[in-house]
């Protein structure tokens, strides 16, 4: 019927259906865009997460099976210990800043990617994180401020989360039993912040917590 | 102001809906009596659990963790899954015997139905109370030493989907009778709503089996243990979020033209279209919610938070169908007001006050679920108390109170009494919003501040910011109060289910329906204001969002992940 | 047999389901399959509401 307003048409009204669609204007203004159109160049990331082949995320470290992880990660807390309990990657940093750090035949992930030669280079350093009931391992890990560290995660019994608290706001990281996830931190300013696990996983949940000392 | 001149209905006139109701036979008013009852209990079961939660992290009450946990458990197994499909499966089946105009078909299907459902009910409460505490998801995981919660767990759950998948299957039966009968050619609009929200309570139910029948079978040794239970356990969780939703929206259909005589404007097929929509848009919209694991590939994400943004469109389409049929009918009665049509609306009647609010709270609801859905967010949100604060705006607010108000209309009808203290009743919408913004804008606060959905002591040894503890606590000052304003409405609700004693007065309604000149001549900018509104909002929190986790002191890149 | 919106809408519903299902069951490397059970169930129920639209249609009474 001609004499319809338009706010009464049954188009308009199907059209308001989608309004909400609309909000991929402000996912473009912050590079969040899905769709290559809007927003990818000259922008900021949402999350400041610019991997190498041009996308963020945090997913599954390709190849690294757990058994590996779990070699890798123990080597990792016995070699950086620390007398008060804190695993310091940099502690021996330059008694060990060379590459090539094989250790008894076994390829290392770690290998020219430990914290001195990380530093020399550019590269991340390689840091492991288990999860497990109820506690981290490492429970307290010093760090330096603008060093680019690969953490690589994973929950040793079941689900958990290894989330850091960073002051207004934190990152939530999941971690999927036996599934290693990675992601290359910075922290940009010294301080300690709380490493905290956000999926229940039993009566202890509350209590599961590491540290994370920045210098 | 201008004002709308309105035509009450005259006092003790009933409407379609409430006369088919009252006529329905006994034997199923004695099962829908049952059914209604029963979702009462969980839902006062849900409460209890949800406000003992909300004190507990607020540092009011103090449990034992295992206790803590088997309160939260009773929660949301109360609330999410029996409070929640036991009243759409009565609904279903009384608007389908409405429907009908002869009560229900197959009506022994629909007893096998209430029965397993209600075993369903006490085998998960049991379980809830007295096992392992699970939460409401029942992952296997936590209790792999303990194959009896699980497998007692799981099988409450599949009773309950044995039970939805006979009254879907009496839902359908029955609003094909008047076609049958060759009374009518095709559905109405609310008879196709029902006929496809029945379907989609049986793919919930196929959703429940997929991720609980393994459960079960481990439980017993006839099966490997459920590693994979967090995926098939998102894919229920969706369908829990949009299949009460369907619900809702189409309670607000029947409950307009209850209380208005106001049908769309737009005709039946729009509506129709609007409904199927529900299950053309819903499925492809669920990956939003595994955002957070870390072996999801790149290319899933991407296409999830795409696909993610369609989410709201049959709802908001259905809103603006509800929206422009109503302020086209008071303006054709008369109205001149900007907003002053509303005024014309029968606020008088609880049920009215309840769906209004409804609507208010479903618009700030899906203003931070759009927040939620955006990948790069969601590792700033997922697993916080953002997810809660959120999402109660929508469990309490749209669908609680949308079923309540569903429920003061159809007891009266139902039993033959009449609705308890409606002058009191119809002032607890806005106390319970009041309840939930405080809860909501805490909840909210905490999540983006990353404060945990699921911890009962958020002090983590004194490492936590200070802001942590506080924001509980003002979570359990709303939820004390939203707790308190729904359970003055399901307290009037149950004396409404057990009263036979009619009274002269009526909730009020108005009859729009004689003002047909000119519908459709004058503007509707309700609905189109309000969209716009909501979209303001949704772009104004989506930038704080990003601006603060711009803000950290990290950088964090992805790599290493498949693709 | 009439073909009213009502059993194009429940076809269309069927059909979108069945596409999803597809994609997951075809593309190994998206590693869900319980999403073609329940969307590949879903499909083939609504076909199957399709069918008792159909039934329905041919064996009412015409009046």
């Amino acid at each position: 019927m001609s004499e319809r307003h338009f706010t009464t048409r049954r188009g308009f009204i199907a059209a308001l259906g989608f309004g909400a669609v609309s909000l991929y204007g402000a996912w473009a203004a912050y590079g969040a865009a899905p769709l290559p159109f809007g927003g990818h160049s000259g922008h900021k990331d949402a999350a400041r997460e610019t991997d190498a082949d041009g996308h963020g995320g945090h997913g599954a470290a390709e190849g690294m099976a757990p058994e590996e992880f779990r070699f890798e990660h123990d080597f990792f807390v016995r070699k950086y210990a620390q007398k008060d309990g804190s695993v310091n990657p940099h502690a021996d940093a330059d008694a060990h800043g060379h590459e090539g750090d094989a250790h008894g035949g076994h390829g290392h992930a770690d290998a020219g990617h430990g914290p001195g030669a990380a530093t020399a280079s550019g590269e991340p350093a390689d840091l492991y994180l288990m999860a497990q009931k109820f506690a981290y391992s490492p429970d307290v890990l010093r760090l330096k401020a603008g060093q680019a560290y690969r953490f690589r995660m994973m929950a040793d019994d079941i689900t958990h989360g290894a989330s850091i608290q960073l002051g207004s706001a934190s990152r939530i990281i999941r971690l999927r039993p036996n599934v290693v996830t990675e992601q290359t931190i910075t922290f940009t300013k010294p301080g300690e912040y709380l490493v905290y696990c956000t999926v229940y996983c039993g009566q202890a949940h509350d209590a599961m917590h590491g540290r994370i000392v920045v210098g | 102001m201008d004002t709308l001149s309105t035509s009450f209905a005259p006092a003790g006139a009933t409407s379609r809906l409430t006369a088919r109701v009252a006529s329905l036979p006994s034997a199923d008013k004695a099962l829908l009596a049952l059914l209604f009852g029963a979702a009462l209990l969980a839902l006062v079961l849900g409460l209890v659990g949800g406000a003992v939660t909300a004190l507990a992290r607020a540092g009011a009450l103090t449990f034992l963790p295992d206790d803590a946990y088997r309160i939260l458990t009773l929660h949301g197994v109360s609330v999410f899954f029996y409070w929640l499909y036991l009243i759409q499966a009565a609904l279903l089946l009384v608007l389908a015997a409405a429907e009908n105009g002869r009560g229900l078909a197959l009506r022994p299907l629909a007893w096998t139905g209430a029965a397993l459902m209600l075993a369903g009910f006490g085998v998960s409460e049991w379980i809830s109370a007295t096992g392992t505490p699970l939460l409401y998801d029942g992952s296997p995981e936590l209790a792999a030493d303990d194959p009896r919660s699980v497998g007692v767990f799981a099988l409450g759950y599949l009773l309950l989907s044995a039970g939805l998948v006979a009254s879907a299957v009496c839902g359908i039966a029955t609003v094909l009778q008047p076609r049958l009968r060759g009374e009518a050619g095709e559905f109405t609009s609310i008879g196709f709503a029902l006929f496809a929200w029945a379907g989609f309570l049986v793919v919930s139910a196929i959703a429940a089996t997929n991720a609980f029948l393994p459960g079960l079978l481990w439980a017993l040794g006839a099966g490997p243990f459920p590693a994979d239970h967090g995926t098939e356990w998102h894919i229920l969780f969706h369908n829990l979020h949009y299949l009460p939703l369907m619900a809702a929206v189409l309670v607000w259909y029947v409950l307009s033209e209850h209380l208005t005589g106001v049908t769309s404007i737009h005709g039946p097929r729009l509506s129709k279209i609007v409904f199927a929509a529900y299950l053309v848009f819903v499925p492809p919209t669920s990956l939003y919610h595994m955002f957070l694991e870390p072996n999801l590939s790149e290319s899933v994400r991407v296409v999830g938070s795409l696909l993610s943004l369609f989410v709201s469109v049959p709802t908001l389409a259905a809103f603006a169908i509800i929206v422009s049929s109503l302020e086209a009918s008071a303006r054709a009665r008369g109205a001149t007001g900007f907003f002053g049509w509303m005024q014309g609306l029968p606020w008088r009647n609880p049920a009215m006050a309840n769906m209004g609010w409804a609507a208010v709270n479903m618009m700030i609801g899906i203003t931070f679920a759009f927040v939620l859905i955006q990948e790069k967010l969601a590792p700033m949100l997922s697993d916080t108390f953002f997810v809660p604060g959120y999402f109660h705006f929508f469990a309490v607010g749209v669908l609680t109170q949308t079923f309540l108000a569903a429920l003061m209309v159809i007891l009266p009808a139902l039993g033959g009494g009449s609705l308890w203290r409606p002058d009191l009743l119809r002032r607890m919408p806005a106390v319970v919003t009041i309840g939930l913004l405080i809860f909501g804008a805490a909840g909210i606060t905490a999540g983006f501040m990353g404060v945990p959905r699921r911890v009962f002591d958020v002090g983590y040894g004194g490492m936590a910011p200070a802001a942590w503890p506080l924001l509980m606590a003002l979570v359990g000052v709303g939820a004390t109060i939203f707790a308190i304003a729904i359970s003055v409405t399901v307290y009037g609700v149950v004396r409404t289910l057990l009263s036979l004693r009619p009274s002269g007065g009526q909730a009020p309604v108005v009859d729009w329906r004689t003002g047909s000149r000119g519908v459709c001549a004058v503007p509707a900018w309700t609905g189109p204001l309000s969209v716009a509104a909501l979209i303001a909002a949704m772009y104004v929190f989506t930038i704080v969002a990003f601006q603060l986790i711009q803000s950290l002191p990290i950088i964090a890149i992805g790599g290493g992940h498949g693709h | 047999m009439r073909m009213n919106e009502e059993l194009w809408l429940v076809v269309a519903i069927a059909a979108v389901w069945a596409a999803l299902a597809a994609v997951y069951a075809l593309v190994p490397g998206l590693g869900m399959p319980g999403y073609v059970r329940v969307w590949g169930g879903g499909a083939v129920l609504f076909l199957g509401l399709a069918g008792v639209l159909v039934a329905v249609s041919r064996k009412a009474p015409r009046g």
